[in-house]
Formats: C-alpha cells, sequence, structure tokens
C-alpha cells in the first residue's frame, strides 16, 4: 500500500506493429498499462499514475498522473504507431512530470516499456539512472519485442545505476503465447515489491484464467504457502475426478437426473465454470422428462463416485472462496468416502418412506407437496438425498443423518 | 560580533534543537542507504565516528529537516572527515520539498564554507536575522573539501531558541525573506 506516484513510459515506435505477442506489441502493451494502472489504484486509492509515448514525433505526456482510471483509459485510445523511441528524453520527461505532482509525499517511480532497439550508449543511460536515484525515483523497466546489439546490457546497466534496495525492477519477456499482460502479474511490477497488490491481481488473474474465485483460491501464497499449497494440491485433484465425471455425464446427459429442484438450485448456487455447464444440462432435462426420471435415479444409483465427485467440486469451489472452508472441505472429501459404505445402510432408511418425507420436510427449501418430489420419493432408492443434505447443510445435517 | 561574543551566546541562550526536530517529515535525498541521515542527527548516532552520513550517486546531499515548532536558529555545527566532509553548506529556510534541480532558483537564507575547524566541531554563527521565524531547514551540501566522489558528515547539530507564545496560524503566514 505505498503511496506513489507512477509514469509510464509507452513505446509507439514502428517496431510496435509487429504481431510476435499477441494481437500486436502495441496493442500487448496497452493492456498491461491498463493492469497497471488499475493495480496501482486499487492498491492506495490515493496513487496516481500518468502516461507519456516516447516515439512519434517527439516525447508527449498524454496524461499527468492522475487517480482517475477513466482519463487514463481514454487517453490510451487513439494512439498512433510511428517512428523510434527516445529512451533518455522519455524517462527524462517523466522525471519531470514526477517532480511536479501534486502530492509531494507519493514515492517517484516510471516504469519503462522497452520494446524498440536503444538507440543511447550505455554511459548516458548510466548518467540518468544516477540522476533518477539521486532525486529517488525508482524505475521498473519491461524489456520486450526487440532484442538486439545489447539492448538487454544497457537497460541492465540502467537499473544498477537506479536501483536503490531493490525498488527498482527489470523484467524480461520473450515472445509467445502468453499475453505480455499476464507474464506482467507475476511480476514484482505488479505486485508493488510483494506487499500490496495482491487484491487487485487476484482480480486480473481471475479474469485472465476465466472462472476461478479469489486470488488462486483466496490465499496470497506469499501470506500463507502451505495453506496455499494444500488447496491448490485437492483442487487438482478434484479437477482430475471432475474431467472424469464430466466424460460421464456427458455420455448420459440424457438420461441422468438428480432428483429435485433443490439439488439443481443448490449446484447452480455454488458451480464454478466446468460444474455448471453440466449441471444446465440436468436442469434442463428435469423440466423436460420427468419420465425418465425413475432411470435417471437408477443411474444415478450406479455411479456414486462421478456425482460426489461434480459434489466435491462445487465443495472444492466453495470453499476456493472462503478459506475457512478449505477444513471443510477436507472432512467432506474425507466423509464422502465414508459415505459410500454407508449409504447401503442408509437406502435401508430410505425405504422407510414415512422416515424421508419427515427429513424431506425439516430440509429448506423443499417443499413435499412438489410433484417431482413424490416421484423421487416413489422410487425408494435415491441416492441423492444423502448428497442433497450434504451440500445444503454439510456439517449438522451429516451428522444428523448418521 | 566578535568570535569570543558569538562563542557565549552559544552557552548562554541557544539550545540544541535536536529536541524539536520533527521526524517524521525529515529526508535526505541521494543518501546512502547504509548510512543514513539518523547516523549524523541523531542522539548517539553522532557522537560515534565511526557512523556517518554518507552521500550516494554523487557528493550532493539535500537534507530536509522540519521542527514542531517555530523556532530561531542561531548557529550549526557540521562535523567531518578533513577530506571527505562537507565544504560549502548552504542553508534555506521555510523551503518545503526542495530537489537538487532547483536549488539555483532562489538565494539561499545563508551559505557557509566550512574550514578545518568547522569540520572539527566549532560552530558556524548564521545570519540570525535570516533565520528568525524557521519552521523547517533545508541543508544543501554542494561539496566536500577533497572533491571526492561520497561526502562523509560525521555529526549535524542545531543551535537556536524557540519562539515562545507562538501563533502557529499566525506564524505561517509571515513570509521568510
Amino acid at each position: 500500500m505505498v503511496l506513489e506516484a507512477t509514469m509510464i513510459c509507452i513505446d509507439n515506435s514502428e517496431w510496435m506493429r509487429n504481431g510476435d505477442y499477441a494481437p500486436s506489441r502495441f496493442q500487448a502493451q496497452a493492456d498491461a498499462v491498463n493492469l497497471i494502472c488499475g493495480a496501482k489504484t486499487q492498491s492506495n486509492p490515493e496513487n496516481t499514475v500518468g502516461v507519456l509515448t516516447m516515439a512519434g514525433k517527439g516525447v508527449r505526456v498524454l496524461v499527468t498522473p492522475t487517480s482517475d482510471l477513466g482519463k487514463i483509459l481514454a487517453c490510451m485510445h487513439g494512439l498512433e504507431i510511428g517512428g523510434e523511441m527516445n529512451l533518455a528524453a522519455g524517462i527524462q520527461v517523466a522525471q519531470l512530470a514526477l517532480k511536479h505532482r501534486q502530492n509531494k509525499k507519493q514515492q517517484q517511480r516510471i516504469i519503462v516499456f522497452a520494446g524498440s532497439p536503444v538507440m543511447h550508449d550505455k554511459k548516458a543511460l548510466e548518467m540518468i539512472g544516477k540522476k533518477l536515484k539521486k532525486n529517488s525515483v525508482a524505475l521498473d523497466i519491461v524489456n520486450f519485442g526487440e532484442d538486439d546489439e545489447g539492448k538487454t546490457e544497457k537497460l541492465e546497466a540502467l537499473l544498477a545505476a537506479v536501483n536503490n534496495n531493490d525498488t527498482s525492477h527489470i523484467v524480461h519477456v520473450p515472445a509467445g503465447p502468453t499475453a505480455l499482460s499476464d507474464v506482467l502479474i507475476s511480476t514484482p511490477i505488479f505486485t508493488g515489491d510483494g506487499e500490496g497488490g495482491s487484491g487487485f491481481a487476484a482480480s486480473a488473474a481471475a479474469a485472465a484464467a476465466g472462472g476461478v474465485s479469489g486470488f488462486e483460491f483466496g490465499v496470497d501464497p506469499n501470506l500463507d504457502p502451505e495453506l496455499a499449497l494444500a488447496l491448490r494440491v485437492s483442487m487438482e485433484e478434484e479437477r482430475a475426478r471432475q474431467e472424469a465425471a464430466a466424460k460421464q455425464a456427458a455420455e448420459e446427459a440424457s438420461k441422468e437426473e438428480k432428483g429435485g429442484e433443490e439439488q439443481d438450485a443448490t449446484m447452480t448456487e455454488r458451480a464454478s465454470e466446468g460444474a455448471s455447464e453440466a449441471d444446465n444440462k440436468k436442469i434442463e432435462i428435469a423440466d423436460d422428462d420427468d419420465t425418465s426420471l425413475q432411470q435417471a435415479l437408477a443411474m444415478s444409483m450406479d455411479e456414486p463416485t462421478s456425482s460426489q465427485g461434480l459434489q466435491d467440486t462445487e465443495m472444492s469451489d466453495a470453499a476456493a472462496e472462503d478459506p475457512e472452508l478449505a477444513l471443510a472441505l477436507q472432512l467432506s472429501v474425507q466423509d464422502s468416502t465414508k459415505d459410500s459404505s454407508s449409504q447401503a445402510d442408509v437406502s435401508k432408511l430410505l425405504a422407510d418412506q414415512s422416515f424421508v418425507s419427515s427429513i424431506l420436510a425439516s430440509l429448506p427449501g423443499v417443499d413435499p407437496n412438489d410433484p417431482s418430489v413424490k416421484e423421487v420419493l416413489a422410487s425408494m432408492q435415491n441416492q441423492s438425498e444423502p448428497q442433497q443434505k450434504q451440500d445444503e447443510d454439510k456439517a449438522p445435517k451429516k451428522e444428523e443423518e448418521k | 560580533m566578535s568570535a569570543a561574543e558569538s562563542a557565549t551566546a552559544i552557552q548562554r541562550n541557544q539550545v540544541d534543537l535536536l529536541d524539536f526536530i520533527d521526524w517524521s517529515g525529515v529526508e535526505c535525498l541521494n543518501q546512502s542507504s547504509s548510512h543514513s541521515l539518523s547516523n549524523a542527527l541523531k542522539q548517539g548516532y553522532r557522537e560515534d565516528e565511526g557512523l556517518n552520513l554518507e552521500s550516494d550517486a554523487d557528493e550532493q546531499l539535500l537534507i530536509y529537516i522540519p521542527f514542531t515548532q517555530v523556532i530561531k536558529l542561531h548557529s550549526v555545527v557540521v562535523m567531518g572527515s578533513e577530506e571527505e566532509g562537507p565544504k560549502t553548506v548552504k542553508l534555506f529556510a521555510n523551503r518545503e520539498h526542495m530537489g537538487f534541480s532547483n536549488v539555483s532558483d532562489f538565494p539561499p537564507s545563508d551559505t557557509a564554507v566550512l574550514s578545518s575547524d568547522n569540520l572539527k566541531g566549532k560552530p558556524v554563527v548564521l545570519k540570525y536575522v535570516k533565520f528568525q521565524n524557521v519552521r523547517s531547514l533545508t541543508i544543501f551540501i554542494e561539496d566536500n573539501q577533497s572533491g571526492s566522489e561520497i561526502t562523509k558528515v560525521q555529526k549535524i547539530a542545531l543551535y537556536g531558541s524557540t519562539v515562545e507564545t507562538t501563533d502557529m496560524k499566525g506564524l505561517k503566514k509571515i513570509e521568510d525573506h
């Protein structure tokens, strides 16, 4: 949560037309800039960010340090590519812009995107670096795009001249399938020297990964590495199980049916992307085809493991959102293995319809007069009942039925 | 004022202003991280000859010291080694957030060229009239005795007196020349 004023120096030279970073170098840069601006303003609301371009006709300041994210995003539109990057002038103008920041208490930082060849010699860059260090300005360098004739060396020399107590960083991003922004997310440029940014990095990672809630399991690996590791391992196990279950579910999608809409409701509440696809199919099928209910129940009886796998995935996703539930996850994983053995006993209990209906009545959200519920009851072999209870009311209900 | 008079004036009504320094706002530009300003300013550290304030990228240093109340500054003591101790010292009163680029933008409140006596502990008497209402002091060390890359300062001590019964808001408006 360092209070900081940042100037971002964008390279909009001719070299940025190249498409070796998807979709083009310039676009990848623009995405990275957007992410950085968001991260900075999120980590501390009083942070300010400004943007300037280094190529084109000359160094041009697009927006002076401001905390208004909208302004920054707007100025990135309609930027033209052309000319050659002038690194020295860019850094010096950035330093000037920072000098005139409104809140003098902010730390000064410059982030440079160096995508084209560096014309200046090492000496000149070192002088600039020394001047930055003297005025306690930190410098982050993103080395991407062209790599030629000692560009890396020069940038490393510049970094060495500026660096004061590891406040400055350099990141080399090679061309490849991963987007520039994704690579940057894990670097100290984003995480702000390992302290604040995990909040924004979390949502950024979520947007990038698509549907994974929280900062990779809701736990910052910096804060609690053991918990993060345990969650990651259990997530991978669930994924493997989920894939196997998804295959089976896809095969028998038309026949598989969980008893009642309560089941679907709970599933949709907690489903991640992967599970929700299978669930949606089930919901549609429940509405469409009541007569296949018996078949579906028979099928679901035959494969307690697959349904369990899906259940556990939901639970692990829920646990992902709340690290305290990780313990519950462990418990449920253990318990569900026990359940498969105890289900034989439970099914005998379920043979007593009055017992089943009394239990159903006590469940929240269950209407015993619902026709589909009645059909389910009629089957007497409903495996999903104990699992339903697990979903809705994990620990206390489990104890109840046992 | 003769040298003898000024020396006794220091003893008489001038106090060491160490207690009135607002430590939360103290800053030093271009200091080396292992040899920081506390080595030169703080009680105990400044007496230790092994602990110095050292410059980093080049030989200049810019020190900003705010005070908890308004003071009158009478004299300063700057101690350092014969070669690497500071030579030209410029003092600016009540200038906030100066940088190396604007030290030459306005004239200093006073300038002192330190002799070897000063470096051993002899106080430098300042133009008292210029330092009557000082809320903050900026010390710009321009070069050192031998012209080496690093300037080393062993001790900085400020002597003066406080302004009694001050109305803080009123005082802030008074411009210092």
